[in-house]
């Protein structure tokens, strides 16, 4: 059977993409990370035009992190007014990056852009879990885990117009959360990614959020984030599908569900480890597809 | 034209009137390309007259093609360690589909004058690159690699056999159009050839479209962009809502 989509104008298998959807929903499910940045690499490898898997990806997120952040919405870990910054900041990277987007498109240089700026995050982000997931299951199970630094650090607490976010337990200027915002909001539109692995560091290691509110603050902005990059793409690059957002949502809900029960069974450091592993095996497929002579050396488009 | 009247009149008396001629027609004179388009057959029917024996004794080809389409076409060229895409170049209107079907190869059916003519076969499309027309060795590399990369997908296509002669003087030619067809207006056209003399000629149009839900996304998509956007947010929305109470523990 095959569908064809309206967007990316191709026929697929839906059962494929139903597939690869719960393929990727039962990493996320089972390590508790978003997917956007091993979906949209696998909806390329499956033939999707890179421009229209990023607009894509960009909805599905939306969905993805509604559902999770329900749950952190009823045990009130979301901090609304520092999520309101990353928002703002977030926001407006948004727009900065479907401009980046849009350069490159015009160039017609996009898949080479997306492709080298994934081989960089995912291979810087896949060896820094490496090695601290590996060095977490060396560590003896007695040695004492780092703690949380109670106090900002000097040049945070510098800035001006501190105020206080009271689930967040910080006294903290808001131009640090409205910067962190900024850049994820670029990654977001440029990757079709939420930016989760991105936004969780570095609230937990810079602006030094407590972890109880830091997963739910992080889905709050990816779905406000990833909703300005959907309505963008889609008013400047007609490259959102909703039926092929639709078809991996499916499958990324039924996939989540089976990898969170699977997640329980493994240990936090042999998760992050595995994880680290699939990170790294992505980049390395990409960075292949980047380095090898191209099966056909020549790319034809139509002038629309 | 009123002086030309008796000369043509002249020139219709004197010229014996063909002994020869084909007709066609199409089954489907609209193609559809709804949601679960894989691809459709076409089926060309078409009599010869004034041959007694047509299935042994002549040759037909038919060629599908349409809608004329500008292309750009870009060379991956290594650069320090990564292939990148290099400047495009504007493949100056080709058609988006060409089929062909024939009896026999074309090459062995008309004569080259013929093909050339009347573009039988990819080959005599006369396909050329902006800036690079006439002598010039880049166009006629982009050119080639062109037709070579439509092959490879699929949307040009010669293919020997697949013509029917039914009862009679009848014909029927079967033509896959692939996944891939690009909507537009098409021209079927078929050859009638015996011993390498062009006999006669006919041709019939043909519209290929997207209807369905799958044409009313694609509308909505391209005439109201920041509309459909909202919609797509709002269905992501309703639809991880949806999730989460389906999985509610």
């Amino acid at each position: 059977m095959q569908i064809y989509l309206p967007i990316a104008e191709i026929p697929v298998d839906p059962f494929v993409v139903i597939f690869m959807g719960a393929a990727v929903g039962f990493l996320s499910g089972m390590f508790g990370v978003g997917g956007g940045f091993l979906m949209t690499p696998l909806l390329i490898f499956y033939g999707i035009p890179p421009a229209v898997a990023v607009g894509t990806e960009a909805s599905q997120i939306v969905a993805s992190s509604v559902s999770g952040v329900l749950a952190h919405l009823k045990r009130k870990t979301v901090d609304f007014l520092m999520g309101g910054f990353l928002v703002a900041g977030g926001g407006l990277g948004a727009v900065v990056g479907i401009k980046i987007f849009r350069y490159f498109r015009a160039l017609g240089q996009i898949e080479t852009f997306i492709s080298i700026t994934y081989v960089v995050f995912l291979g810087a982000i896949g060896a820094l879990m490496m090695v601290e997931s590996l060095r977490a299951l060396l560590r003896s199970p007695d040695a004492p885990r780092p703690k949380r630094k109670h106090r900002s650090a000097e040049w945070m607490a510098a800035m001006p117009f501190a105020m206080r976010f009271r689930r967040s337990q910080l006294y903290i200027s808001p131009i640090p959360p409205i910067i962190l915002g900024f850049f994820v909001g670029v990654l977001a539109a440029i990757m079709g990614v939420g930016g989760g692995f991105i936004m969780v560091p570095a609230m937990l290691y810079i602006l030094n959020m407590p972890t109880n509110v830091v997963i739910g603050t992080s889905l709050f902005q990816i779905i406000f984030v990833t909703a300005i990059a959907t309505v963008l793409h889609a008013a400047a690059n007609q490259t959102v599908d909703i039926i092929l957002a639709l078809l991996l949502l499916t499958g990324g809900v039924i996939g989540a569900q089976i990898g969170a029960r699977a997640g329980r069974r493994l240990k936090g450091e042999q998760l992050r480890a595995l994880l680290a592993l699939i990170v790294l095996g992505v980049c390395a497929r990409l960075l292949f597809g980047l380095v090898t002579p191209p099966a056909s050396p020549f790319i034809v488009e139509v002038v629309s | 034209m009123i002086r030309l009247i008796p000369f043509l009149f002249i020139l219709a008396t004197v010229t014996p009137a063909p002994a020869a001629d084909i007709a066609v027609a199409l089954t489907n004179e609209r193609i559809a390309v709804d949601t679960g388009f894989s691809g459709a057959k076409l089926t060309l029917f078409g009599a010869v007259e004034g041959i007694a024996t047509p299935r042994e004794t002549v040759d037909i080809i038919s060629v599908i093609q349409g809608p004329a389409t500008e292309f750009k076409i870009r060379k991956l060229e290594k650069n320090k360690l990564i292939w990148t895409p290099g400047k495009a170049r504007i493949i100056n209107e080709a058609p988006g589909l060409y089929l062909t079907t024939s009896t026999r190869p074309i090459g062995d059916i008309a004569p080259l004058p013929d093909q050339a003519a009347y573009r039988l076969g990819a080959d005599f499309l006369g396909v050329t690159v902006e800036d690079h027309i006439g002598d010039d060795i880049t166009g006629s590399v982009f050119a080639n690699a062109f037709l070579s990369e439509a092959e490879d997908a699929g949307l040009y296509h010669d293919q020997v056999g697949g013509i029917e002669f039914k009862k009679g003087a009848l014909f029927a030619i079967n033509v896959d159009l692939p996944a891939n067809t690009p909507v537009g207006e098409y021209t079927a056209a078929v050859y009638l050839y015996q011993d390498g003399v062009l006999l006669g000629r006919d041709s019939a149009a043909l519209i290929v479209n997207k209807v369905g839900i799958e044409r009313q996304i694609y509308d909505l998509a391209h005439e109201r962009p920041v509309s459909y956007g909202l919609l797509c947010v709002v269905l992501s929305l309703f639809a991880g809502w949806a999730a989460a109470l389906a999985f509610r523990k």
